[in-house]
């Protein structure tokens, strides 16, 4: 299939999202090339597993299309609101897998097929550790880390993408950052780092 | 009195490290069958021009006007449970006449209770 185009880079996404409630099929063809790369890296970060990921970007664009009509422009921004609905489902599988046995056919596939096996495994586990320990965090401390680490965001950033004041948020990350570092701590030397 | 709070430890070296090399690992760019499933399921989800959405079958919208397929399933399960409890009522064989099935006959006539070989003397 020709992968959609984001045809109308001005048009935010709020507004996209209204033309789609109307019932505008190219809304949904740009806000499709727009949005599911987002969500599925986000996916594919917190996760580390192709089909998986791929499964909660569906289901959390189905989510958005089933909302859209009830959607109030000026409450949320659109990538906020899926920011929260993808950590949420990633958090989700990340939580059942830790509780159950990890079969052949569940455990992530390698991210990186270049580096040797061995550094490769290594990797592995390190990222498998981490999403653990994320997933165990409180959904705020999680979103604050995540949106600092792996999105780049400012404090102020983050503040306004969660409604929370900048305080909150310096107290969000260093709690989460504290509790990851006392989760991880008796790993960190098979993980391959120093303590 | 002013307490001065102990200072916030420093985050370990180590942990930015693992942050950071989860955030730099290569993410794959999603696939063209990714985009034609969430494609096919706006195409389902898109509203009729003016924004209606398409109509869905009457036995849907009361399942949805219940609560869900789980509040349905409750329901059938309590109305079952009423309608046996109903039954026992006022059928001699229901959960009110269980002793109606003889039992206490038997129990009569096989001696009732004894201790250790001694016969209890009932009054």
């Amino acid at each position: 299939m020709t992968m959609p185009l984001d045809t109308d880079p001005q048009t935010d996404d709020a507004a996209l999202l209204a033309r789609f409630a109307r019932g505008d099929a190219g809304a949904a063809r740009t806000l499709t090339a727009r949005l599911v790369p987002r969500v599925h890296a986000q996916a594919m970060r917190m996760l580390g597993d192709q089909a998986a990921a791929e499964d909660v970007a569906q289901e959390a664009m189905m989510r958005l299309w089933r909302i859209a009509p009830e959607w109030r422009t000026g409450e949320a921004k659109v990538t906020t609101w899926l920011y929260r609905v993808v950590a949420n489902l990633c958090t989700d599988r990340l939580r059942a897998r830790s509780r159950g046995p990890v079969g052949l056919d569940e455990a992530a596939e390698p991210e990186d097929p270049a580096p040797s096996a061995e550094a490769q495994l290594q990797t592995q586990a390190r990222h498998d550790a981490l999403r653990r320990a994320l997933a165990e965090l409180p959904e705020r401390q999680r979103l604050a880390v995540m949106l600092r680490h792996f999105e780049g965001a400012s404090n102020p950033e983050i503040a306004a993408r969660l409604d929370i004041s900048t305080e909150a948020v310096e107290s969000l990350t260093a709690r989460g950052k504290r509790a990851l570092a006392q989760a991880l701590k008796g790993q960190v030397a098979a993980l391959g780092y120093e303590g | 009195m002013t307490q001065n709070r102990p200072p916030e430890p420093s985050d370990p070296r180590w942990l930015d490290d693992i942050l950071d090399d989860l955030a730099q690992a290569p993410v794959a760019a999603p696939s063209p069958q990714l985009m034609a499933r969430v494609l096919a399921d706006a195409e389902t989800m898109l509203p009729a021009p003016g924004g209606v959405r398409p109509a869905r079958p009457w036995w849907q919208q009361m399942v949805q006007g219940l609560g869900g397929w789980g509040a349905v399933g409750g329901l059938v399960a309590a109305a079952a449970t009423g309608f046996a409890v109903g039954l026992g009522g006022i059928d001699p064989t229901g959960t009110d006449a269980l002793w109606s099935l003889g039992y206490d006959t038997l129990f009569e006539e096989t001696g009732g209770l004894d201790a250790f070989g001694w016969d209890w003397d009932e009054g």
